[in-house]
């Protein structure tokens, strides 16, 4: 019953604390626009990186948004990681496919819960052929991640030990799992089963093995930096594609209002920050 | 001294004269990967190495940066990085929280980053310029001092960089070897800014260490908010220099022009960089003739900033790109405009409508806007005539990426020079993928010691590439004028230097400017030809 305890509270606390971390940036107060283009929202611009500023008297125009365009180029993102495969092929293949992997796995996770609800042969094929090809995908680009990370110099030598770690801590689970599995492939949908009805775990010491690295893995990575699943949504939506200008009435305006009623508590100390001059800020408005 | 290629960020503190040595440099094209066509590098004096960090790569770009007279000066130095560091994350600097904490918090050291860097690739990719090595070095400093992990578990998570004088001082040198173009960011997978980092080091030694490059700070954004404008013009001189030019524009084409000067409810107040005003004149008189004959109701301020658009503080300091930028609104504000223009000048662009942006709210805004659409409107309604054939001689753009890759203003300068120049070309690559002229960030007003010689060697060497493979055969054939538009005072700054460096004009009749003389010397109602090769002067 500990397994099984264990297992289901390493999920609810990967799920947490990855909320946690978005709840995190999500809260942070409005920051200077840093936005760079192409910004894919900007509608018949996007394509070669134009912006309302080409616009005459912006201000006075109404803004042509494409969110299509946007969940177009998020997911051209998230599926197929496209700026590293406009960028660096090389690395691309293996990180591709460890992520694909993942998704298959993740995706093998929901058709093992589907498969018990529905026990139909069909599901249950499907299911088994996309752990496979997940458990493969996912080890084989792992594999020849850390094999770049340890051949090439220019890796190497910013790769710190906690990095090796956090590939060889997957690969470990991986592993485990196709060693696990494979010796018993129905015990995959007994071990489920008894995990979402709360058992008691039926399973031997491979098995055992698998499960405690692969909670330690869910405890550990919404701590670690591998949580970029969550990172990467603030970098590209509230960062580098957001473009929002603080005009009368928006949004940005209400939110610069709600910034100025907290001003900063801690204070620069280079002697030329406290030089009296000019009226600053919103005492402008003043 | 290390080899380029074993760097790595920990050595920052190796004891050294050069932590390395630039050993070899991109070769350029023909006619410029002979022998002897471009002056080799120079050693720093023996003066300077014991005044400033020449420790880095032997050149200086932190002219107030000097070396501790004792022990207790190292101490507080040292001191004073790591409670910057320390502000860095925390409300002091809630404008630039979350970009920075993401940064900070996600790379993935895939090198993706590395060559899109145009210092990393002109240098033969050394690995001081790699754009994820100064980042690095941060990333590791932070967590040594302010993580759990750091502290708990050390090298295991890479909080392995000792810091001391020397390491701190090369960390300061090294965030000017980066031209905050930002092309970097574009190309992460993870969307991180390597630019940004180098940005924040720049604040921490200036906001609080004091310590700032003279030309960007005492000479700059300082002497702007005392004088009016970072060139030392004061409102007197503004004006003297205005009639100068209108005598000029009289001179050269016959026409009586009067600078609106001050004019209260005007519709535009048009802002130039002022350096525009002493090394370029023909650029704010060029703007003149076209606001003129367009009949736009247009003026300029001779009020405090008002007549300056530069904003050094956004390349390395918030405070004084904030005190800057409201005393600009200000100056719209007391002469009830209905719009800002910005006239060329890309920082100024980004400063002005980005940065600014949000510094205030409300009646504390002007509405501001690029001269580019503005003046492609005045091509495209047909409201100002153009003869093409005036510009019949080869026109290569280059798009500033503050107000390019910045802010999306891509397409209106192409669309002009396109109806008015029959030989334009584009560089490769162009538009939001360019690449910075090497002057980015306050490079092409830094010429303290050595700093000039690392820009035109290094930082210019790809925009000086793109500009002879964008001639083609051309560029050797010293009869065809060729010019090179670069709508922007920094990056004419730079590619007047590079050309002068590189002997470009007096050997291939290279030549640079605006894209407002071009429109000019197209002038359909112009005698005489207002841009002659002759003589760069105007």
């Amino acid at each position: 019953m500990l397994l099984t305890i264990y297992i289901l509270l390493s999920v609810l606390c990967f799920i947490c604390f990855s909320a946690y971390k978005a709840w995190k940036y999500a809260t942070m107060p409005i920051h200077s626009r840093l936005d760079l283009y192409p910004v894919p929202k900007e509608a018949d611009r996007a394509e070669y990186g134009g912006s309302y500023y080409e616009e005459l008297e912006w201000w006075s125009k109404p803004r042509k948004v494409s969110h299509i365009n946007e969940i177009k180029d998020m997911l051209m993102e998230m599926l197929f990681i496209k700026k590293l495969f406009e960028n660096q092929r090389k690395l691309w293949w293996a990180s591709y496919s460890f992520h694909l992997g993942i998704y298959f796995l993740f995706a093998w996770t929901i058709l093992l819960v589907i498969s018990i609800a529905w026990p139909v042969i069909f599901v249950q094929y499907i299911t088994t052929a996309i752990g496979i090809i997940g458990f493969i995908l996912a080890s084989v680009g792992n594999v020849v991640l850390l094999m770049h990370r340890l051949l090439e110099s220019d890796l190497k030598k910013y790769t710190t030990p906690q990095e090796y770690f956090n590939l060889i801590l997957i690969l470990a689970v991986l592993l485990s799992g196709i060693y696990a599995w494979s010796s018993n492939v129905a015990q995959v949908s007994q071990t489920v089963g008894q995990l979402i009805s709360f058992q008691a775990l039926d399973v031997g010491t491979a098995l055992t093995v698998h499960l405690v690295l692969l909670g330690l893995m869910f405890f550990y990575i919404p701590l670690s930096k591998m949580n970029h699943y969550v990172g990467k949504y603030f970098t590209f939506h509230k960062v580098l594609w957001e473009n929002d200008p603080n005009l009368p009435g928006s949004k940005v305006e209400k939110d610069l209002q709600e910034a100025a009623s907290h001003p900063p508590k801690t204070k620069w100390a280079a002697p030329h920050i406290s030089a009296p001059h000019i009226k600053e800020g919103s005492d402008l408005n003043a | 001294m290390r080899k380029s290629a074993d760097l790595q960020p920990k050595d920052i503190n190796l004891p050294a004269d050069k932590l390395v040595e630039i050993d070899s440099l991109k070769t350029l094209p023909s006619p410029y990967d002979q022998e002897g066509m471009e002056p080799e590098f120079t050693e720093p004096k023996d003066t300077w190495k014991t005044k400033y960090c020449t420790s880095l790569d032997g050149f200086v770009g932190l002219d107030t940066m000097t070396r501790p007279s004792s022990p207790e000066e190292e101490d507080e130095f040292v001191r004073k990085f790591i409670s910057g560091l320390e502000k860095v994350f925390a409300d002091s600097n809630n404008n630039f929280l979350q970009p920075i904490k993401l940064t900070m918090d996600y790379c993935a050291k895939c090198n993706t980053c590395s060559e899109a860097c145009h210092i990393f690739e002109a240098s033969n990719q050394n690995e001081l310029y790699r754009p994820i090595f100064r980042s690095e070095i941060l990333r590791r400093i932070y967590k040594k001092h302010f993580t759990t992990s750091g502290k708990l578990l050390g090298n295991f998570v890479g909080a392995d960089v000792d810091i001391n004088w020397e390491s701190i001082a090369r960390l300061g040198e090294l965030a000017y070897r980066c031209n905050l173009c930002r092309r970097c960011a574009q190309t992460c997978p993870l969307g991180l800014d390597n630019a940004l980092m180098a940005r924040e080091i720049r604040k921490i030694f200036s906001q609080e260490m004091g310590i700032a490059p003279a030309p960007l700070h005492a000479k700059g954004s300082m002497l702007q908010l005392q004088t009016g404008s970072s060139t030392g013009i004061t409102k007197a001189a503004l004006l003297d220099t205005l009639e100068f030019i209108e005598e000029d524009i009289e001179e050269k084409t016959g026409r009586k022009i009067k600078i609106p000067v001050d004019k209260k409810g005007a519709d535009i107040l048009l802002t130039h960089n002022a350096g525009e005003f002493m090394a370029w004149p023909e650029n704010p008189a060029a703007f003149a003739i076209l606001f003129e004959e367009a009949g736009l109701d247009w003026t300029l301020s001779s009020s405090m900033i008002g007549y300056d658009n530069v904003n050094y503080g956004i390349w390395y300091d918030d405070t004084q790109a904030k005190k800057v930028a409201m005393q600009q609104f200000q100056a719209a504000k007391e002469l009830g405009v209905r719009r800002i223009v910005i006239g060329e000048c890309g920082h100024a662009h980004k400063a002005a409508a980005v940065s600014a942006d949000r510094m205030t709210y409300g009646d504390g805004k002007v509405p501001v806007e690029s001269c580019l659409p503005l003046l492609w409107d005045l091509v495209k309604t047909k409201r100002l005539k153009f003869d093409p054939v005036k510009n019949n001689f080869p026109v290569t753009l280059h798009d500033p990426c503050n107000y390019v890759r910045q802010m999306g203003i891509v397409q209106p300068q192409r669309d002009i020079l396109k109806a008015i120049c029959p030989q334009f070309r584009e560089m490769t690559p162009h538009g939001v993928n360019n690449y910075c002229c090497g002057g980015g960030s306050g490079f092409a007003i830094m010429q303290s010691l050595n700093f000039a010689e690392f820009r035109n060697k290094v930082s210019s060497r790809k925009k000086f590439e793109q500009i002879i493979s964008a001639f083609g055969d051309d560029f050797v054939n010293p009869d065809i004028v060729k010019y090179v538009c670069a709508p922007c005072s920094n990056c004419k700054g730079t590619i007047r230097d590079m050309l002068e460096f590189y002997e470009a004009t007096a050997k291939f009749n290279v030549h640079y400017g605006g894209l407002v003389e071009l429109m000019v010397n197209a002038l359909v109602t112009l005698d005489q030809p207002f841009l002659t090769f002759e003589d760069e002067e105007f």
